[in-house]
């Protein structure tokens, strides 16, 4: 339903002009970002430890190097984590599970990161998800008409069943031929259950895919506060700077001592579907 | 039954009140003011009693009344824009004397002010009160050559705007829901079209609009800050008339006359925009129009009973490719009937139904869904003027309201939607006011007037009330408890006693002090926490978890006239305190939320100014300049960490003029200047990535300034001479809005940063300022017959 403000956006930008305007953003003290997931995969997992930046750095963030980053669960397992072992530059920041383990539906796991003489923690529980039934592929007609890239013109339509006797919160990424996928770099593909009925029989996913083209769709089972993170995120992301909508604030985290960012866990399914244009 | 306990009680009041006043034998003169050539009632004609040196004003109905001693009098009805009456009567039994009054004609000659002109401005206890020339208006510059009554009350002094394009309007430190907006005394619960470009107000129907910023009479509540109080036109009881304008943008077409020669009229008038019409033209899909309706008639059964209906409709539709579309829009109706009990106690009642909604709706297969959501009200009002002399009037009243909240329903409109029904609980609300309010002209120099106002507010069922765990815990909601309600049961209640006071001190005859103080109370609170409300917003009443809304405002006022009464200048200071103002967490979603109560958070909000103002009213120059400073503040807790932050719309200095100028009988030129601080905004101070989202870092709310706004427009209205053969008369408005092209900022927004070619840097971020119009022509044609 932020739908709202999205359209009252399309109107202003269609009866208005904009440029780009220099503003006088001051130099806040930095604050550390943790960014973290643990599936219900048997895999690595990642901690993302960082800085925010001046509005105007050449960088997007600061990674962290020297942070102690550890994860308990309710269970009294312990997972220690070690600094980008790949040692790829890119990976700078970047904390990797010591081995490989699968997180648990109902168990509620806590990160703890240590920058210096700080100590952050994020608590999120592993919620259970709802199947995927199957995908189709459609021709969306105009798209077909009129493509952005040519020959993209396939829509993928995605079916589940909706548990309508338990709360559910969901988060998507959509892939084609393994790159993420999303119709604009600010989209977040999540949702609750409040007004969805039982069938979701053929909901498009984001994107428009060519004859050829693997699609997959992960779904993220995501807590109440990952729900609410990616909301708040999302207001952050496309806020009109507090016009119509409400002014700009940080995202509610579940990191702790006034870090930000969002320490998550979730159960994934996946699907996939090949391209025909049969 | 409490009412009628009520009623009886002030009924002694009044009587108590009033009593000492019967200590002499006294005659009455009473009747109704009205314009020569179309029978329309004036309202605020000053009627001097020339041997007496004091006197009365029409009231809202064109009704006035005085009660003197027997004897020979000179009275004088003078009012703006027309010639004055003088007439002598000898009082020597109770009379009814009706009075009309022509219109001024400019000449080209600066008019010879031979007798002296209104001194209202200094000698009337009125204060913080301005009202809006319409036929000015007309000939100011307008966007898109849509005159508009908001446009020009958005540069009264005390008044700010969000920026242009928007139809809110911030009054002394108040938000854009703090203003009580009526129509024929019908609540507007959004008066904006296009999402603000215009006003629901239709400028050929308006006979008269005052806003009210301070010093408000006790008849007026429910809101914190302002009243803006609209009154259409009754229609011309002496002849038929039509007239019509076509604009750039819309149109408008409007007919009154007589039903029964002076003794009935009528009026109709209908307004629609046609950008769609030129849309379709061009191939497009796309729809969006408004339109607006309004009609009344009235009849006068005699001079003691009138009976007045008036019926407003407005509409906005917007559509997009058929597949997705919303509408919104007010109706209202109103039933008056005035009657006069005695010689001097005029009475008003009013029934009054008032509606809004709104609707979006999605036409998908799989994703379809139909959202709607109103607000009704009905209201009873029982107004009652009483005119004890000249020097001593009461006004007393009831007022009744049920309101009915229908925050939303969202629906799916086909069977495979992936929607569910899901309906919001309606809330309902009575809301009962007695008010009572007594002028008295204490002796040549001070004038006071002292009232009160009783609001007793009920949150009524029907109603399932949920209790929380933590009712502030927005993030982990947990409900303990579920109270219900059956009909009209109350659910919780607010009693609140709202004292205002006026007094007005002549220092000479050409300058005076004023000071007032008012206690307003507001049980309807708005549900948003943007700037600028939107349509899609709703509105919840008071309740168990939203207290009313209180604010104070004290203000003192220095009023001169120079050079014959041809300038008003006016000098007014105010500080105003509110109590709970209705403000939400931060991140709240207040779209669709079962749990909305989690998201209130009252608090403290306060705001001082200084307001100047100089105006000419009468002359082939006319306008006003105005200068305010200002400073508002808001404190709300867990928002800002609690921590004071100045509001959307604080602006510290503002300055306006607007003229007109008759250069000729057939040219007319006007001109709309205005300059502000531009208003505070929350802009980030650092970034990060999450994911691979570029997030803005955020430390402080409203810690940031758009850059000033400043605006020139001008406008030349060309009024062909009049062929002897022919009965209408046409003009043109030439207006050019934005007239060197200034970019004001209307918002900033940040996003990553994109190339020439629209390539995203995933490193960087910049901020990009919005504007909306550029140096706009446009013409307007008028015609009258």
């Amino acid at each position: 339903m932020k739908n709202i403000l999205k359209v009252l956006l399309v109107f202003l930008v269609v009866s208005s002009c904009e440029e780009t305007i220099v503003i006088d953003s001051g130099q806040a003290d930095p604050v550390v970002i943790v960014e973290g997931l643990i599936t219900d995969q048997n895999e690595f997992h990642y901690v993302r430890v960082t800085r925010t930046v001046d509005f105007y750095d050449t960088v997007a963030t600061e990674p962290i190097t020297d942070a102690l980053v550890f994860v308990q669960d309710s269970r009294s397992n312990f997972r220690g984590y070690s600094h980008n072992p790949s040692g790829s530059p890119d990976l700078n920041g970047y904390y990797i599970s010591n081995e490989q383990f699968a997180g648990h539906v109902g168990v509620e796991y806590t990160v703890s990161v240590t920058v210096g003489d700080e100590v952050y923690t994020g608590k999120d529980l592993l919620n259970p998800v709802t199947a995927i039934d199957s995908l189709s592929v459609d021709i969306d007609e105009d798209e077909f008409e009129d493509p952005e890239d040519e020959g993209y013109f396939y829509e993928v339509l995605f079916y589940a069943k909706e548990p309508q006797d338990r709360k559910d919160f969901y988060l998507f990424k959509f892939y084609r031929n393994d790159s993420l996928l999303r119709d604009e770099s600010t989209d977040i593909y999540f949702s609750d259950d409040d007004l969805l009925a039982e069938e979701i029989n053929g909901v498009p996913t984001a994107g428009y895919y060519t004859i050829g083209d693997m699609a997959k769709v992960e779904m993220y089972s995501i807590s109440r506060n990952g729900f609410l993170y990616y909301n708040d995120l999302t207001n952050l992301l496309l806020g009109d700077g507090g016009f119509f909508g409400s002014p700009p604030v940080n995202p509610r985290t579940n990191i702790t001592n006034g870090g930000l960012g969002f320490f998550q866990t979730s159960s994934v399914v996946t699907d996939e579907i090949l391209i025909t244009g049969d | 039954m409490t009412t009628i306990k009520l009623v009886l009680i002030f009924s002694g009041l009044l009587f108590f009140l009033t009593s000492f006043a019967y200590s002499q034998m006294k005659h009455t003169i009473n009747g109704y003011v009205r314009d020569a050539e179309n029978g329309e009632e004036l309202i605020g004609v000053t009627v001097y009693v020339n041997e007496l040196k004091t006197g009365t004003a029409s009231n809202v109905y064109g009704f006035y009344a005085l009660n003197l001693a027997p004897g020979d009098y000179t009275l004088t009805y003078r009012s703006v824009g027309y010639l004055t009456v003088v007439k002598t009567i000898t009082l020597d039994k109770d009379q009814e004397f009706n009075i009309e009054l022509p219109i001024q004609i400019t000449q080209m000659e600066e008019i010879i002010i031979k007798e002296e002109a209104i001194d209202a401005n200094v000698t009337d206890i009125k204060m913080s009160r301005n009202e809006i020339n319409v036929k000015q208006v007309k000939r100011l510059p307008a966007l898109f050559g849509e005159p508009d009554i908001i446009k020009t009350i958005q540069m009264l002094p005390g008044v700010s705007s969000a920026g242009e394009g928007t139809s809110a309007f911030f009054v002394r430190g108040g938000s854009a829901d703090q203003n009580l907006i009526l129509i024929d005394e019908a609540p507007i619960y959004d008066p904006s079209h296009l999402f603000g470009l215009f006003s629901v107000f239709n400028a050929d129907v308006i006979k008269e609009t005052e806003l009210y910023k301070g010093g408000i009479p006790a008849r007026f509540g429910g809101r914190l800050s302002s009243i803006l109080e609209v009154r259409t036109k009754d229609g011309n009881n002496k002849d038929r008339e039509g007239g019509g304008g076509i604009g750039t943008l819309a149109s408008r077409f409007t007919l009154q006359g007589p039903i029964r020669k002076d003794k009935s009229s009528f009026i109709v008038s209908g307004r629609r925009s046609y950008v769609d019409l030129f849309l379709k033209a061009a191939g497009e899909e796309n729809t969006v129009y408004f339109y607006d309706v309004n009609a009344k008639v009235n009849w006068k059964h005699n001079n003691n009973n009138r009976f007045f209906a008036a019926l407003y409709l407005g509409r906005d539709v917007f559509d997009f490719d058929n597949t997705f579309g919303f509408d919104w829009g007010n109706a209202t109706a109103t039933f008056r009937w005035n009657h006069l009990f005695n010689d001097r106690l005029f009475s008003n009642t009013s029934l009054i139904a008032s509606n809004f909604d709104y609707k979006l709706e999605l036409d998908d297969d799989t994703q379809g869904f139909k959202w709607a959501s109103n607000i009704q009200q009905l209201t009873f009002k029982e107004d009652l003027n009483y005119f004890v002399s000249p020097t001593n009037e009461i006004n007393f009243g009831y007022h009744l309201s049920y309101q009915n909240f229908s925050p939303g329903t969202i629906e799916p409109n086909s069977d495979k939607s992936l929607f569910t029904t899901v309906e919001l609980q309606k809330e309902y609300a009575l809301d009962h006011n007695i008010y009572v309010e007594h002028q008295r002209k204490l002796n040549n120099k001070l004038t006071v007037l002292y009232g009160a106002r009783l609001s007793f507010f009920q949150s009524v069922g029907p109603a399932a009330v949920y209790l929380y765990e933590d009712v502030t815990d927005n993030i982990n909601i947990e409900r303990t408890d579920t109270l219900s309600f059956n009909r009209f049961e109350e659910v919780e209640s607010y009693l609140n006693l709202e004292p205002r006071f006026s007094a007005r001190y002549m220092l000479n005859p050409r300058s005076s002090l004023k000071l007032s103080f008012n206690r307003m109370v507001q049980n309807t609170h708005l549900i948003s926490s943007g700037t600028v409300p939107i349509p899609f917003n709703t509105w919840a009443p008071s309740s168990l978890y939203l207290e009313p809304q209180i604010a104070d405002q004290t203000a003192i006022g220095y009023f001169r006239n120079f050079d014959n009464n041809q300038y008003e200048f006016s000098m007014e200071a105010y500080y105003k305190d509110i109590d709970n103002v209705t403000d939400f967490a931060d991140n709240a979603e207040i779209f669709f939320n079962e749990d909305l109560v989690t998201e209130y958070r009252q608090g403290d909000s306060w705001s001082y100014g200084l307001e100047l103002m100089l105006q000419k009213n009468e002359g082939r120059f006319t306008g006003f300049t105005s200068y305010t400073w200002s400073k508002t503040e808001r404190k709300i807790p867990e928002v800002n960490l609690g921590q004071p932050f100045l509001a959307n719309y604080d602006r510290r200095h503002n300055f306006n003029i607007v003229a007109t100028y008759e250069l000729s009988d057939k040219w007319t030129l006007g001109g709309n200047f205005t300059y502000t601080t531009g208003r505070p905004i929350t802009l980030p101070n650092g970034k990060y990535e999450f994911e691979n989202y570029q997030v803005d870092f955020i430390t402080e709310r409203n810690g940031f300034k758009l850059p000033d706004y400043h605006r020139l427009d001008l406008s030349a209205t060309l009024t062909p001479r009049k062929n002897e053969g022919r009965k209408w008369k046409s003009s043109w408005v030439f207006s050019i809005y934005n007239a060197y092209s200034r970019k004001n900022a209307f918002t900033i927004y940040t996003r990553t940063l994109e190339n020439d070619e629209g390539v995203e840097d995933p490193n960087r971020k910049e901020a990009r300022l919005i504007y909306l119009f550029p140096i706009l022509p446009s013409v307007t044609y008028n015609i009258k017959f």
